[in-house]
């Protein structure tokens, strides 16, 4: 990773699971924020996400609600996590608690998580203080001591859903909200800057149905809504010569930067035996489309943007195998993207051709292409112990995600265009165990995913260009930026009861 | 069983290759115009100006009064304003100034009999308020200490605000400028009574002219309200500078320009044609390596091979050592200070001798400077000072020799470059400093005329 140049930032947030396929994310930087969102607990994580011809019981209703239906019983859950970015680059603490319900043919769910993120910008380029503050700021009251180490989140989720047992059909639908005072990474995007606020939510709505057909043939469907919408008030300490005191100074600059996108999302999943025994597949199909009214201008990308929008698609096939102990999954997903970004003109623009860009005309379109790939795949086989009623279970996985995309962006003010190609590969292990009682069931899962990165963590390997150069006199980056390489290391360990 | 398998193997391989291509960026391409300018700026100090801060209204408007009244001079015939023209963006519009003795306006300014040239083109004082670590072309003045500013003679200015306060204080000790010749009359036949003292004598030369500023009752109501605090100790001259200096730095600061704002963040106040100036001038022009920091020079001095014109120094005239004429350095020959280049479209004619009538003769001038050295041409100067050019070899081959490291490779630009290195400079003029004649006063308290 070191020496990678990275040229813009694109982040959209989804509060899924990171192989869940209904929600696309689009990343132009290697920073990896899956595993903030990786809250509930799953039966097939440790198996590196494989989940198109396997299904995933307890994660299942969070992602489709209609799923629901497949719930045997009621339980009370909990999947406390932690992660961890090396390099000491950022760490989180989440502790989801819910239950699942069904009776009758009614089934329901709610869920709420509490979370606790670590600001990733350990040692800030420039701290803060101490530092002559302008004579006209000392009013203003501006808090410009350094971050707290740590903001809160909230999440919440409830389901409802209801199954047609004669027509093998079941339908749900979810809510899903989260009140965000952190998003992994977002402080590594203003490298300048010495105090970052996050605040904002996400809503996210689905409707969904199942049909299940003889033979074990089903299909799901899934319709879903999100609005992803924070805010990050930056405040940065400028440079400046003061005429009043004749010397150098430091100025506050805040900078309120939005961050917003809409999705609406189709999803369909099918799956069917094979003729050989055990064996099963399955395919997916998904479409994002995804307005973006305000992209944030992170200060280490380069590229001007403001609003956009984007089609996202993904197209998978997997096949299982579950024989009496042991189970096996692999899925093949491709994912061709199209971002089309522009910058809007404040304020009446000369081109230099001649000409003027009137007010709100597009200065720079910024045209993106992306060809992702996933493999995820997985190994799970259960022991029985020595009480036949308890069951230890043992999995391993791996999921590659390759990143690759090109960026055709031209400048109308400048009338020049220019060419990006940019990718990079994530891989991560994944292993767990469980623990079946008759009663309860407990389990651990882990994950490292390597080829990420993150701007600043390690002197040895980073020149972020224009902070160092110029003494956050100018701190808008330019130039390429070079990535520390890091692992995200992630634990949960979950514990489901009946409720009886 | 054996296909899946294999179908299983193939795939991972396709990924894995896949994923090796990736791995593999293409060279990164160009950053935009704007990332490259800015880039370009970083490391050269240049940062936004802050706002000038309000100034003493009392004092504002007796320095208003001080700068353009000619009663500071020996002679009564010369004032601040007299080369500082607002009519000239503060400059004379002339190559070297004429001070005392004098007649005429702005460029069509006339020496008196038997007067010479001052030896340096005036500056302008547009943002010499701002901070300036030296004043004078040959950087004399410097701060010396906690509000003591000192003069290369050994002239000690304690207890001043800034430098401009203590540069208001030496123009009128230097004969050629404002005090005058032992024996000049005045133009109402009144004796000269400043020219008399000896030049070491500034205490004297300064509390005389506090008598006459004492005798005029509206500049004692001005003192007393501009410097309440004084009791009953009559004013010092030193408050007079005081006053010049709140004057300046309230009417003459103009930081507006569009590089300004652009530092300030604002991508769109520059034209590109100015940008690409911009990236010349802190890249391969290698202006920068002098005009640096947040006034864009005023800070450092060198030799930059300008011509030679004029009347010269004390050491080696009518050659001017310019920093060489106080430190005998060899590399202070023909040192004089880098200006700092705010609204320096509006400043013409340019370098220490006023060689230069065009920001494009001076882009031209850096752009070889041995060779615009040598083949310099004086028809374009004014006549009066045509005479005064020294282009003999001799010379020519004594500035070559001392030449700043950084000018003697021809830097190459071509004609394009070079517009666009003008359309920079002229970025750095604020809108607001084309037009100063509102800082003109209807009238002084001496009674004496603005302008002939």
């Amino acid at each position: 990773m070191p020496g990678r140049a990275v040229w813009l930032s694109t982040l959209l947030l989804a509060w899924a699971a990171p192989a869940a396929a209904q929600l696309i994310s689009i990343r132009t930087v290697p920073i990896s924020q899956d595993h903030q969102f990786d809250l509930f607990p799953s039966l097939r994580m440790a198996m590196g996400g494989a989940s198109i011809a396997l299904g995933d019981s307890l994660l299942d209703p969070f992602m489709n609600p209609a799923k629901g239906a497949r719930l045997r019983a009621a339980r009370f859950f909990g999947s406390p996590g932690i992660y961890g970015v090396s390099s000491h680059a950022g760490a989180g603490r989440t502790l989801p608690l819910g239950a699942l319900v069904k009776s009758g043919d009614w089934f329901g769910g709610m869920a709420v998580a509490a979370q606790q993120v670590d600001m990733s910008q350990t040692t800030p380029f420039f701290p803060p203080g101490p530092f002559l503050l302008c004579a006209a700021c000392a009013g203003q009251r501006i808090d410009v001591g350094p971050n707290p180490r740590s903001h809160g989140n909230a999440y919440a989720f409830a389901m409802a859903g209801r199954e047609f047992r004669d027509a093998g059909l079941s339908i749900g639908g979810s809510v899903s909200w989260a009140g965000l005072h952190a998003i992994d990474g977002v402080d590594l995007l203003y490298p300048a800057s010495a105090r970052i606020n996050q605040h904002g939510h996400a809503l996210d709505l689905r409707l969904g149905a199942t049909k299940q057909w003889a033979g074990n043939r089903s299909l799901s469907a899934l319709v879903l809504h999100n609005r992803f919408g924070t805010t990050h008030d930056v405040l940065y300490l400028d440079q400046f010569w003061d005429p009043g005191s004749q010397q150098f100074g430091q100025r506050p600059r805040s900078v309120e930067n939005l961050d917003q996108t809409n999705t609406w999302g189709l999803h369909l999943e099918y799956q069917q035996p094979l003729r050989a025994p055990g064996w099963r597949m399955g395919w997916i199909a998904t479409t994002n489309l995804m307005s973006h009214p305000k992209i944030p201008n992170y200060e280490i990308q380069n590229i001007p943007r403001d609003p956009g929008n984007s089609e996202a698609f993904n197209f998978g096939v997997g096949i299982s195998k579950i024989d009496q102990a042991s189970t096996f999954g692999i899925d093949l997903v491709y994912e061709p993207i199209w971002s089309y970004t522009w910058a809007d003109a404040a304020t009446p623009v000369d081109r230099t051709a001649g000409g003027t860009i009137a007010v709100g005309g597009k200065t720079i379109e910024n045209r993106f292409r992306f060809h992702n790939a996933m493999l995820r795949m997985g190994f799970g086989q259960d022991v029985e112990l020595s009480q036949p009623t308890k069951a230890l279970g043992l999995q391993v996985g791996l999921m590659v995600h390759t990143i690759n995309y090109s960026l055709a962006q031209r400048d109308n003010v400048q009338g020049t265009s220019r060419s990006l190609d940019e990718g990079w590969v994530e891989w991560t292990p994944t292993w767990g165990l469980s623990l079946r009682f008759p009663a309860w069931e407990l389990r651990y899962r882990g994950s490292v995913t390597n080829g990420t990165g993150r701007p600043g963590v390690s002197s040895g390997d980073v020149s972020v260009a224009s902070p160092q150069a110029s003494g956050n006199i100018l701190v808008a980056p330019s130039g390429p930026l070079t990535l520390a390489p890091v692992r995200v290391m992630t634990h949960q360990v979950s514990v489901s009861f009946p409720i009886r | 069983m054996t296909r899946i398998r294999i179908s299983l193997w193939l795939a991972s391989l396709a990924l894995a290759a896949c994923s090796e291509t990736m791995t593999t960026p293409d060279p990164p391409a160009p950053p935009t115009l704007d990332a490259q300018l800015r880039q370009a700026i970083g490391p050269w100090g240049v940062v936004p100006i802050g706002a000038m801060p309000a100034q003493n209204p009392a004092q504002v408007q007796l320095g208003q009064a001080l700068f353009f009244d000619k009663i500071l001079s020996g002679n009564r015939d010369i004032a601040c304003a007299t080369c500082h023209q607002a009519q000239a963006s503060l400059g004379d519009g002339l190559s070297l100034p004429i001070g005392t003795g004098g007649s005429g306006f702005a460029s069509s300014r006339t020496l008196g009999p038997g007067r010479r040239f001052i030896s340096r083109n005036a500056p302008s004082l547009l943002n010499a308020g701002l901070g300036l670590y030296q004043l004078f072309w040959d950087a004399r003045l410097s701060r010396a200490g906690f509000e003591t500013f000192a003069v290369d003679s050994g002239i000690v200015l304690p207890g001043m605000p800034n430098i401009l306060a203590a540069q208001a204080m030496l123009p009128v000790l230097n004969r050629r400028e404002m005090r005058g010749e032992p024996g000049d009359k005045d133009g109402l036949g009144n004796p000269n009574e400043l020219a008399q003292f000896s030049d070491q004598a500034t205490t004297e030369v300064w509390a005389a002219i506090m008598v006459r500023l004492s005798a005029i009752s509206e500049y004692v109501t001005m003192f007393d309200a501009a410097f309440p605090g004084r009791g009953t100790s009559p004013p010092r001259f030193e408050d007079a500078a005081r006053a010049l200096a709140a004057f300046q730095m309230q009417a003459f600061t103009k930081t507006g320009s569009p590089f300004d704002r652009y530092l300030d963040r604002d991508d769109f106040a520059m034209t590109t044609e100015q940008k690409r100036g911009g990236l010349l001038f802190f890249g391969k022009a290698r202006c920068s390596f002098c005009h640096n920091g947040p006034f864009l020079g005023g800070q450092s001095f060198a030799n930059d091979g300008a011509p030679q014109i004029g009347p010269g120094g004390s050491k080696a005239a009518p050659l001017d050592l310019g920093k060489g004429e106080l430190q005998s350095f060899e590399s202070y020959q023909f040192a004089f200070r880098v200006a700092p280049l705010r609204n320096i479209e509006l400043t013409a004619p340019y370098m220490h001798s006023g060689a230069y009538a065009t920001l494009e003769a001076v882009v031209g001038h850096y752009n070889d400077v041995p060779l615009a050295l040598r083949t310099f041409d004086p028809s374009k100067l004014a006549p009066a000072v045509r005479a005064l050019y020294h282009g003999d070899a001799a010379t020519i081959s004594a500035v070559l020799a001392t030449l700043d490291g950084r000018l003697t490779t021809p830097l190459n630009l071509t004609t394009a470059e070079m517009s666009d290195l003008v359309a920079f400079l002229k970025s750095l003029t604020d809108p607001a400093a084309r037009n100063l004649i509102s800082v003109v006063p209807a009238r002084v308290p001496s009674g004496l005329p603005i302008q002939e």
